[in-house]
């Protein structure tokens, strides 16, 4: 029987991670967690709220990757919209789509801490960047289209 | 396997998660090397190459720590790290492709 959560582990085996460093490895403790920013605090959470918080960053992955293939493809495809206009929102849509893996790694590791330490799960990271951007990116690809 | 468990289907939901992403993945690097072939010639299916690769390693990882094997299920924030830095490394490099493409006024059809 898998063993998913093991959620009665004791908190205070976390922080002595870094201590028994020379101790013989087992398979359970052969590398401290990445990052220690997140790992080092609190105690191991039910499984499920580990899974969510893995799964939000995913979305957001798949979010940039999507905002990516939209600005390249807005570009490459040469679609009837004043050149200039098409360019920028091109350009905007695929910085959003590289600053948005950053942004959903941030807001990952900020929930990840939330979970472990039973705090208030902080704002969301980065939401308004996303839809002010994805705004202005379809108000210039508009505008492009009636200015054509 | 334990089905009345119903942290079994987060896991699987996460799975599944995981799975479309590398989806995504192999897509964008394919449709991407598509569009370089224009600018680099043959040499972009190297991108092809290596995003399918990625894709695969990520959709194997992300079972074997599905899976619960002790020492994949503890390398989460490693995984979630490297695919982060991944799509950010794939944003800049569309960023060049756009630059080229908007530079070159290459164009696909």
């Amino acid at each position: 029987m898998p063993q998913p959560g093991r959620p009665d582990e004791p908190p205070a085996a976390r922080p002595a991670a870094h201590a028994d460093d020379r101790a013989p490895r087992t398979a359970e403790a052969s590398r401290p967690r990445f990052p220690a920013r997140v790992y080092a605090v609190g105690a191991e959470p039910d499984a499920r709220f580990s899974l969510a918080n893995e799964r939000t960053f995913l979305a957001w992955v798949r979010t940039a990757l999507a905002l990516l293939a939209g600005g390249v493809a807005l570009e490459a495809l040469d679609l009837p919209v004043l050149p200039g206009l098409r360019l920028a929102a091109a350009v905007l849509l695929v910085v959003l789509g590289t600053l948005a893996p950053a942004l959903a790694w941030w807001g990952w590791a900020r929930t990840e801490r939330a979970i472990r330490t039973g705090r208030a799960l902080p704002a969301p990271v980065g939401f308004a960047v996303l839809v002010v951007g994805a705004c202005a990116a379809g108000a210039l690809v508009l505008i492009g289209l009636v200015l054509r | 396997m334990s089905d009345a468990d119903p942290r079994s289907l987060a896991r699987e939901r996460t799975r599944l998660s995981w799975r479309r992403t590398a989806l995504g993945l192999a897509g964008g690097a394919v449709a991407g090397a598509r569009l370089l072939q224009e600018v680099v010639g043959p040499a972009a299916w190297l991108l092809a190459l290596a995003g399918l690769t990625a894709a695969l390693l990520v959709a194997r990882f992300a079972r074997r720590r599905h899976e619960a094997d002790p020492s994949v299920a503890q390398a989460g924030g490693r995984l979630v790290t490297t695919v982060a830095v991944g799509t950010l490394l794939v944003g800049v490099a569309a960023l060049v492709v756009l630059l080229a493409l908007a530079t070159d006024r290459v164009s696909v059809l």
